[in-house]
């Protein structure tokens, strides 16, 4: 009658059942496809084809091109300065809306007054900077009918500039979300107690406030950077073509069926990833924040 | 003090952020509304007019701009979307649900579901084309390759939010349904799914909105039949007309019902829910 | 221990055994060989201080959790690795954790509709009825559980558990979630339910009262390990160990030292005739054997100068307490059924005094 198996060993079998699903279907479509990146990042390149034989003609090609090592800086560069700017743009919205904001209702308003532009599909949102930016472009209208500009300004699209802006705006949300979630966690009594005590807006700020509110920021990051470091879209679409990142170099290759340089390009782009994750990991362990 | 003067100033901060955000938004309604067929994507307004809507339903004469080819692509795009919805969901209760106990390896399984939210999706979609291509030697499609990195995408999006669902719970209502003879696979078709149900539509809404709106995945992975998201890409190429203006504003305001309903059935339930609690006080 | 086999339990009358369970969290030792048989109709209530591990031995015969080592038995049958579901033993929580999507009555049926009791609606919706009836929620059987207040959920809970016809309830600290007044009704309940049903329940208990009111026998855990198993009596008349004592929370300690007979305490030297071997000398005096009088009178026992602190009117007796010179806060109750309580002025001095003959004494030494 009595089972020979405990009751330990059927829960963890359990277990194993409940993961299996997810792990395979991970492992078959997720890290598979990686390693498959890596591996046929080293094949030979024909016109129209690749074949398994090993080499490092591709690598060598992309750090012999100013092209390609080039995208990998510019993609450094806006990398760096989007992440700045939904930083800067992002984190007093998340201190309005989690720290100020005293009614609960209020800021759950906010936040989703915050996600609607989000129900715009992502592309129409991009190539809606179009009219925005231009030099007929209601930015400009504005600036010229107030009387700050005569002339319009003619770099605000097709430019670095503009691929900046729009990315700021695409992405300063992912920014806020977790800040906010983490300011809202802190408790007042801290910071009042802080201000009984004598101090000051600026060093409850530093000293309280923007330390609690860090894995919110770095998560935010983490968001943004997965998310930037990817993109094509908005630079193919907002830059006339002058700005290419990593992910455009891609898109390219494999248009014109150079599939062992798109792997090289996809290789580099992981391991840039791959250091930007851990290194935000090291701040924050993200398993314990959620 | 301080905030007399800090909280009005960060309260005009976030309404230039909002006006920010909304910006485009606003731009891409306004020139919905320009004058047909002639009148292009761009201030000024040469003449307010419906004449974009009216083009996108086929409602207008013929003229040399042809209607956008969304129809089929819609049509993949929400298969597509429940597809993922529904297994990303099924996968994310399964995985959650394992890891309300301890076990060994509980972190690398950990970070290797939410690998699939960090990794771009350019890299997800070649490298399940190189798969699909030069090893296994099969043909791309929405609903094969597309759908396998859709799935990986939307799936630790699900877990994430089931795992917060499952870290409240409390598992006493199950350990009560065991002792009153009902196994566990009952015990929690029964029990648990009815309570974590709230969450699993949360779940659902976060996979199906993310899969819908789903591209750089997409791009390499779907093969010949394009999903939404695509056929807008394709429009970038050539030249661009305000209807695309008016789809956006279209879907948007479509997305925007349908999530009021979903507002107003949650209010609603939370309505039931407090009038319980004040008869129970009454008492 | 004895490992044990099926064919090797006695039958007679024990619905269940506990043989060596052990239980560990990491370091922790939650359940250190616990070993204890229970009878058919019996009442039993585990006592012990939070983290005793007497939950956790619930648990453990529930079939939540699994034991390191040990077996444990129940009806004559080994069930250490037989699943919650499939043991037929019966659990209520103390958060009742009733079925808040369901009704009074579909929380009551749940475990006749989704088990594998095989009977008929019409048999399941009879049985549950008169379950409610049991319980005394009888119209309230289409409420939903949120609809009810404290005290009506705790007899959903039971219903549900009931219907099921175990031959052993357990209740994790099934009065700690009900407001006093509830408590005193429902310890009256629960025992009268139990002796018409004819059900063997294990109740675990923090409060000492509620465990030495209810139980037909009392077992009383300490650190993980079963410290005393005795009729509330027993257990009440002579406590095994100064921990036993000290949970009862009816027992003046003192401690000092036990040689040649004699204890050696803050109140001089006692002769102790009889002494319970323990790891510590500690001398015992129940509250309600403790007299106090005027510091200059004769007193013919041992006696310990304290100065009188405060008093409370507990309905049926008087507790009053005292302070010693060290600041050691000695009680002493007085049953009013013994006639009028005596008064004491605030911050004098007084003599309590006993007769040592009542005195428990605990020691290394025992003659």
């Amino acid at each position: 009658m009595s089972g020979t198996v405990t009751i330990e060993k059927r829960q963890s079998r359990t277990t194993r059942w409940l993961l299996a699903p997810g792990i395979i279907w991970m492992s078959l479509f997720l890290v598979l496809p990686i390693l498959m990146i890596v591996y046929v990042s080293f094949w030979t390149q024909t016109t129209f084809n690749i074949s398994p034989e090993p080499t490092l003609a591709s690598w060598k090609l992309f750090f012999s091109s100013d092209t390609y090592t080039g995208a990998l800086w510019t993609t450094i560069r806006i990398w760096l300065i989007v992440l700045a700017c939904t930083f800067v743009v992002g984190y007093p919205t998340a201190l309005f809306v989690g720290l100020f904001i005293k009614s609960k209702t209020l800021s759950t308003i906010l936040l989703v007054i915050c996600v609607i532009p989000f129900w715009t599909s992502f592309l129409i949102r991009v190539l809606a900077w179009r009219p925005m930016l231009g030099k007929e472009g209601a930015i400009n209208i504005v600036l010229q009918k107030l009387g700050i500009i005569q002339q319009p300004i003619e770099v605000l699209l097709f430019t670095e500039l503009s691929v900046i802006i729009g990315m700021t705006q695409i992405y300063c949300v992912f920014m806020v979300g977790p800040i906010a979630f983490m300011l809202s966690r802190i408790d007042r009594n801290i910071i009042e107690a802080a201000r009984d005590l004598g101090a000051g807006f600026g060093r409850i700020f530093w000293k309280i406030i923007f330390p609690l509110s860090l894995p919110g920021v770095v998560v935010g990051a983490i968001f943004v950077s997965v998310m930037v470091l990817g993109e094509f879209a908005t630079s193919g679409a907002l830059s006339g073509r002058k700005v290419n990142l990593l992910g455009n170099i891609i898109i390219t290759q494999v248009g014109s069926l150079k599939w062992a340089m798109a792997s090289v390009v996809g290789v580099i782009l992981t391991i840039v990833m791959g250091f930007v994750i851990a290194g935000f990991l090291r701040i924050v362990d993200l398993k314990r924040e959620l | 003090m301080e905030s007399r003067i800090l909280k009005p100033a960060l309260g005009l901060y976030v309404a230039l952020f909002l006006l920010f955000l909304y910006g485009p938004f606003v731009v891409l309604t306004i020139i919905s509304f320009q004058q047909g067929p002639e009148g292009g994507p761009q201030f000024p307004i040469i003449e307010w007019s419906t004449y974009w809507y009216r083009h996108i339903f086929g409602l207008t004469p013929p003229s040399r701009i042809a209607p956008l080819p969304f129809g089929e692509a819609l049509l993949r795009s929400l298969t597509l979307a429940f597809m993922t919805m529904v297994v990303s969901t099924v996968l994310g209760v399964m995985s959650a649900q394992a890891f309300r106990r301890k076990f060994k390896g509980s972190g690398a399984v950990f970070y290797l579901i939410v690998l699939g939210m960090m990794v771009p999706g350019v890299l997800t979609g070649l490298g399940v084309s190189l798969l699909a291509n030069n090893i296994i030697g099969i043909e791309r499609h929405w609903y094969t390759t597309a759908f396998a990195t859709h799935v990986a995408y939307t799936f630790p999006f699900a877990f994430l939010v089931m795992l917060a669902i499952l870290n409240r719970f409390d598992s006493s209502v199950e350990e009560a349904s065991w002792s009153l003879g009902v196994d566990p696979w009952t015990t929690f078709r029964k029990v648990t799914f009815p309570l974590i149900f709230p969450g699993v539509l949360s779940a659902m809404l976060f996979a199906f909105t993310l899969s819908l709106d789903e591209f750089p995945r997409t791009l390499f992975a779907s093969g010949r039949d394009q999903t939404l998201p695509l056929a807008i890409y394709g429009t970038f190429a050539v030249e661009i007309h305000p209807n695309i203006f008016a789809f956006g504003v279209l879907t948007t305001l479509f997305s925007f019902a349908l999530l009021s309903v979903y507002g107003i059935l949650m209010a609603m339930s939370v309505r039931r829910a407090k009038k319980m609690a004040m008869q129970e006080d009454i008492e | 221990m004895r490992p044990r086999t099926t064919g090797e339990v006695d039958l007679d009358t024990s619905v269940f055994r506990l043989d060596g369970v052990t239980k560990r969290y990491g370091d922790l030792v939650a359940l250190d060989n616990a070993t204890l048989d229970a009878g058919e109709n019996e009442y039993i209530s585990f006592l012990g201080p939070s983290g005793s591990g007497k939950t956790t031995l619930l648990r453990v015969i529930a079939g939540f959790e699994a034991p390191e080592a040990g077996r444990v038995f129940f009806n004559g049958k080994d069930i250490t690795n037989l699943p919650a579901h499939e043991r037929g033993i019966g659990f209520v929580f103390q958060n009742f954790a009733l079925f808040p999507h369901l009704s009074v009555i579909q929380n009551v049926s749940f475990g006749l509709t989704h088990g594998k009791s095989g009977l008929n609606a019409a048999e399941i919706e009879r049985r549950s009825l008169e379950m409610i009836e049991i319980v005394g929620l009888s119209g309230m059987q289409g409420r939903g559980v949120d609809q009810i207040s404290g005290g009506q959920r705790q007899r959903v809970a039971l219903a549900r558990t009931l219907t099921m016809q175990p031959k052993l309830v357990l209740l994790d600290e099934p009065l700690g979630a009900l407001d006093a007044n509830l408590r005193g009704r429902m310890r009256n309940e629960l025992r009268a339910i139990r002796e018409r049903l004819g059900v063997t329940f294990v109740h675990v208990t923090g409060s000492e009262t509620e465990a030495l009111a209810m139980g037909d026998r009392v077992v009383v855990l300490d650190r993980g390990r079963i410290i005393q198993i005795g009729t509330p009596g027993e257990v009440y008349g002579s406590p095994a160990s100064p921990d036993v004592a000290h949970f009862l929370n009816r027992f003046n300690l003192f401690e000092g030292k036990l040689a040649k007979g004699t204890f050696t305490g803050p109140f001089g030297a006692v002769p102790a005739a009889h002494a319970v071997r323990s790891d510590r000398d500690i001398y015992a005096v129940r509250y309600d054997r403790m007299q106090a009088v005027d510091p200059s009178a004769p007193v013919s026992g041992p006696a310990i100068r304290a100065r009188f602190v405060a008093s409370e009117y507990l309905g049926s007796s008087v507790m009053n307490f005292f302070e010693a010179g060290d600041g050691h806060v000695i009680e002493m109750e007085h049953h009013l059924s013994l006639g009028a309580p005596q008064t004491f002025e605030p911050r004098q001095d007084y003599l309590l005094t006993w007769n040592p003959e009542q005195a428990i004494v605990f020691g290394r030494e025992v003659a």
